[in-house]
Order: structure tokens, then sequence, then C-alpha cells
């Protein structure tokens, strides 16, 4: 056991959540950079509770899942409620990247952090996991361009029809108008929604529904879209902390969206339906002519990255040693029309 | 339940070798002879059950208890850790795992208190000296041991999609249902997927209540040899049961077993 403390060597503190801090370090075993989640050691109480719930469910879907777009968990160690997660090392994540303003994220770029994101959620919901906090910042991103979805503390298997489920998910800006209503039953439908919302944001470069609070959350989801009824969006009222809004007008997505074809506009208004059970699934989402249609997503390696991101990667690239190198040994052609 | 059993970790690092569960039981068959192995894990699976009970959990939490109970002990000798620390952990890890409401502490350890001297007097004269921290390092090390995988599927929902296709027999899925709870005291969690041994059970639960179903097994496609060992397996049980008086022998046994060393402080 003490023997893996010593394992990974911290190199910097990179964030903190809620429930943990986020290292990134070295294995001395394999030389390779990971990124450590060391989960808070809660009041007393919570110690009383041993190895903490979050961290405990994001072992247990881990451990039973394998896929390029969902961060691998590499190892686990620790002492009593003392839990640290190993993950894969990611550089960035998509909050970073839409935030960066030097970033020009074109439609084959969007396509790109698009499929890898349905891809790995469409794993996922094939094994009955719901994750349940999709957001810009828990869609890691590394050098390569390679998407993951991160952070499962919050996932949970699902399909049990008896069993209710807590409605305080996904952190606001991106929860479901259901979920904003009370419902206890809900599906893979409300990580679709967090999807388009994702997706707006990429497109708009903000927050698509930046609510205040709960209340707000559902008034500009209504004034873009109207205000959902029985007819569109049945048993609606049922729902137990369902109210009338004042009305409002459905907004055209292509008045929102300026930039956005149409093949995206599609993609787009099948995710963020009000009435859960029209919004597409991960796999009817994947069949849309949008990912079909040119331009083809962006290869990997050519994503763009963050400003200090690039800097290291060029740091990282061949040194002028090398260069020197290859150039006596002739070297490339445009390179000796430069010098 | 979650998606796909061939991919899962049970079914890809769970399922294990004959062979491999001989060997790696050899230090304590050293001690104690097969019989008597068994007959420990036997008391150790009743302990895990009554307190499960006592502690209103479904069954479903009580089962994979269980069998990460004897996932640990397929690893490591009985000296490792005494079971009677074990027992409660895994309950404790599993109620948290299948997120079916909370077991606090205290209370797990109320409960084992009572238990102990209630319930199993015949067995430990000496009341429950465990506590709380103890059960919080245990939980840990039983992780680790487990690496990790905490997903545990059981035969319980294979059993009711049989019984359906049957042709749903009340009487039927009771036995049967009692006979995997049954499983539960053998190797068979170890060494077959849920699904045959859900099967297993229904085949004795057909001979016990004397159902000629035949037609329906001749139908079914599945390797029919491995669903006639866990047959044996828990065949080997029942016989075990009947000529074997628990109050009487296992004190002895609990005696004989190896320990780790220094006991417990307070």
């Amino acid at each position: 056991m003490s023997s893996k403390l010593k394992r990974y060597e911290k190199i910097e503190f990179l964030g903190e959540g809620q429930f943990a801090t986020v290292y990134k370090a070295r294995d001395v075993k394999t030389e390779a950079i990971v990124a450590v989640k060391k989960i808070k050691l809660g009041s007393r109480v919570d110690a009383q509770d041993g190895i903490n719930r979050t961290a405990l469910r994001e072992i247990k879907i881990l451990q039973e899942l394998d896929h390029k777009n969902l961060m691998g968990l590499l190892d686990v160690f620790g002492h009593m409620s003392n839990v640290s997660l190993v993950f894969d090392f990611m550089d960035t994540d998509l909050e970073v990247i839409i935030k960066d303003n030097t970033i020009i994220l074109t439609t084959a770029n969007i396509k790109s952090y698009i499929i890898q994101t349905l891809q790995g959620l469409e794993y996922l919901h094939m094994n009955w996991i719901l994750h349940r906090d999709l957001k810009p910042n828990n869609l890691l991103v590394n050098s390569n361009g390679v998407l993951k979805i991160g952070d499962f503390g919050l996932a949970k298997l699902y399909g049990s029809p008896n069993r209710l489920n807590t409605h305080q998910v996904v952190t606001r800006w991106y929860r479901a108008p259901e979920l904003l209503f009370g419902a206890k039953q809900y599906s893979v439908c409300i990580d679709m929604w967090a999807v388009g919302c994702i997706l707006a944001e990429l497109l708009l470069r903000l927050p698509f529904l930046p609510g205040e609070s709960d209340l707000d959350q559902l008034t500009r989801i209504f004034q873009v879209f109207g205000n959902p009824t029985e007819e569109n969006w049945p048993g609606l009222k049922m729902l137990s902390d369902y109210i009338e809004f004042k009305p409002f007008a459905p907004v055209p997505l292509k008045h929102i969206f300026t930039a956005a074809g149409d093949d995206l506009l599609d993609v787009i208004s099948g995710l963020l339906v009000l009435n859960p059970l029209e919004r597409t699934n991960c796999t009817e989402t994947l069949q849309k002519s949008f990912f079909s249609n040119k331009p083809a997503p962006t290869y990997g390696p050519k994503l763009p990255l963050p400003q200090n991101i690039r800097k290291l990667k060029d740091l990282e690239k061949p040194s002028l040693k090398r260069k020197l190198l290859e150039s006596a040994e002739g070297g490339t052609l445009s390179k000796r029309l430069l010098f | 339940m979650a998606g796909n059993f061939w991919q899962s970790s049970h079914h890809q690092q769970w399922l294990l070798d004959k062979q491999d569960l001989i060997r790696e039981r050899q230090h304590d068959l050293n001690i104690l002879n097969e019989e008597e192995y068994q007959k420990i894990f036997i008391f150790f699976s009743s302990v895990i059950q009554t307190l499960g009970e006592q502690l209103k959990l479904r069954q479903q939490v009580i089962a994979t208890a269980t069998v990460y109970f004897k996932r640990f002990y397929a690893r490591n000798s009985l000296k490792c850790i005494d079971p009677l620390l074990l027992a409660p952990t895994c309950l404790f890890l599993a109620s948290k795992v299948e997120e079916f409401g909370v077991i606090s502490n205290s209370r797990l350890i109320t409960t084992c208190q009572t238990v102990v001297k209630n319930k199993f007097s015949y067995a430990y004269s000496q009341e429950f000296p465990y506590r709380t921290n103890h059960i919080l390092e245990c939980e840990f090390y039983l992780l680790e041991n487990l690496d990790c995988c905490l997903i545990v599927y059981q035969p319980y929902r294979p059993l009711l999609q049989l019984i359906q296709d049957m042709g749903h027999e009340e009487q039927l899925l009771t036995l049967a249902w009692r006979i995997v709870n049954d499983s539960l005291r053998t190797d068979v969690c170890l060494l077959y997927p849920p699904y045959q041994i859900a099967i297993g059970s229904l085949q004795v639960a057909c001979v016990v209540l004397q159902k000629d179903h035949k037609a329906w097994f001749a139908e079914l496609n599945v390797d029919i040899e491995k669903i006639q060992e866990i047959a044996r397996y828990i065949i080997n049980l029942f016989e075990l049961w009947k000529q074997y008086d628990e109050k009487k022998e296992i004190r002895e046994l609990l005696t004989k077993m190896p320990k780790p060393k220094p006991a417990p402080q307070r």
C-alpha cells in the first residue's frame, strides 16, 4: 500500500472540484504522465462512511468499461477513507478550448469533438450507464486531439423500472427540462439534452442557456423553444415540480446559430427537444447527414489546442540538433529553399 | 444491472479455474481438510446472510457481499484477515456499491454485536471484537484484493427469465430461488457464470419437486456438462448438511482455523 503512495510523483496541481483535487504526476514505474484524483476527505462523519461513495461509483463503473472516448482508470490507491484514483493524463478540456479566443473552431473541428463525445456516450448508454453530469469541463482532450468523457462521480446504472433517481443531477446550464420539473424517472435523454447544450456552446463560444436559478433556467429554455404543452409533451403536468410559465414564442434555431448549416441545425433540433421521449439518442444522432456530409471531421492531431499546450508541444518538437542533422542529411526540399 | 456480462470484469477476471482455486488454497488446506474448509465457509455465509437480514438489506446486496467474501479468500489465506471482520466489511462495501441505502458504521457494529451474541453464541463465547476503524481499514484492503472489480452479476435475474419462459410456476420459482441462495455456500459463484448457476439451481429444483421439464431443458443451448457440475456442487452441499451439526462442530473448526497474528487490539 505505502509503496503505491511513492509510485506516483506529484508534478503539479491541476485543479480542484467539489469532491476532489487533481494533480499531474509521474508514474515512477512506467515513466508515464498520469492524473491523480485525490478524493477530498469529508467531515469526520463522512470519514465514518469509509471509501467515499462518489469515488466508489467511479471505480465500479470505470472498471467495467473500455472505450477510447472514455477516461481509463489506471489504478486506485490510498488508505481507509483517503482514496486516490489514477487516470490517463489529459492536456485540456472543452471548456478551456471554448473559452480560448485564440482558437478558431471550424465546423470540421466541432464535428470531430461531437462525434467523439457521441461515440463514448453511445458505448456508455449501451452499457446501461447514464453519465448525468455532461458539460464541456468534463470532456477532456489530449494533445493528440482525442476526447474522453470524464468524471463518473454521478454516473449511474439505469433501467430498473421501479427505482427512483434524484433529479438533482447535471450542472444547471446543461440540465434537461424534465429534471428541472422534478422528474425522478429518466433515461439517456438527460445526457442527450446536455450534448445539445454543449454543441450549441461550441458554436456560440458562450454557454447557451446560462440560467441563474432553476426557474431562470426553465425561463431561458422556454424563451428559445416556446412553452411545452400536454400536446407536444404528454404527461408534462404530472411531473412533481411542474409549474406554468408565462407564454413564450419559439425562436427559430437558424436565428440563434446563424453560421450553422441546415445539417448541423438538424442535429441540434434533434437533441434539444423539450419532450424527452422525442430527443434523438446517440446512435440516431450519429446517423444524421451532418456527420457524413463535408467537411470531414478534423483529424485528431490537427485539432486546435490552447496556447500554453501548443507551446509545450512545440518544445517537444524536433530539437535544433535534430534539425541540423536532418539538413546535413539532405533534409526536405522546402528547407533547402529556405536556407 | 449494467450492460454486458461478457465484457464485464466478472466474466473476464473473476471466473476462476478449479485447479487455480485448489492451488491458492493450498496453505489453508494443509491445516484444514477440504470438508472442514467448506464448513467454515458455510458458517460465514450464514453470518453474512443473518447480518444482512438484520440490517434489512436486499438479497442482491447480501449475495454480492458473499461473493466478495469468497473472492477475497480465493486469493488469500484465512490467516490474512479474520473472516469475522471481513464478513461485515463485505456487507458494508456491497451496500454502497449496490446503492440500496446507507448502513452507518455504528449501526453495522451494533448489529454485529447483537447477532454474534444472540445467534452465533454457539460459535463465539466472546463478544464481537471489532470497531469502526477495523472495518474501514479492512474495506480498502478488500477493494484492493478485488482488483477494484465491484459489479457482480447474480443468478436471480436469469432465473426469473428462465422460469417465465418455462411457463411461470410459483412453487418452482420459490424453491429454485432458495437453491440459488444455497449455492452461495459452495464455490459455484467463483467458477461458473450466473446464468449457468440459475439453470443448475432450476434443474435441482425440478428434481426435488419431481417436475418433468426434460423437453424444456433439452432445448436450452448450454453446456449441459457444466450444468451437471453445478448441480453436483449443490447436491453435495445438501448431503453435507444432512450429516453435519454446525452447532456442535463449528467451535472446534474455528479454533483450528488459521488466524492472523497478533489478535486485534480493542
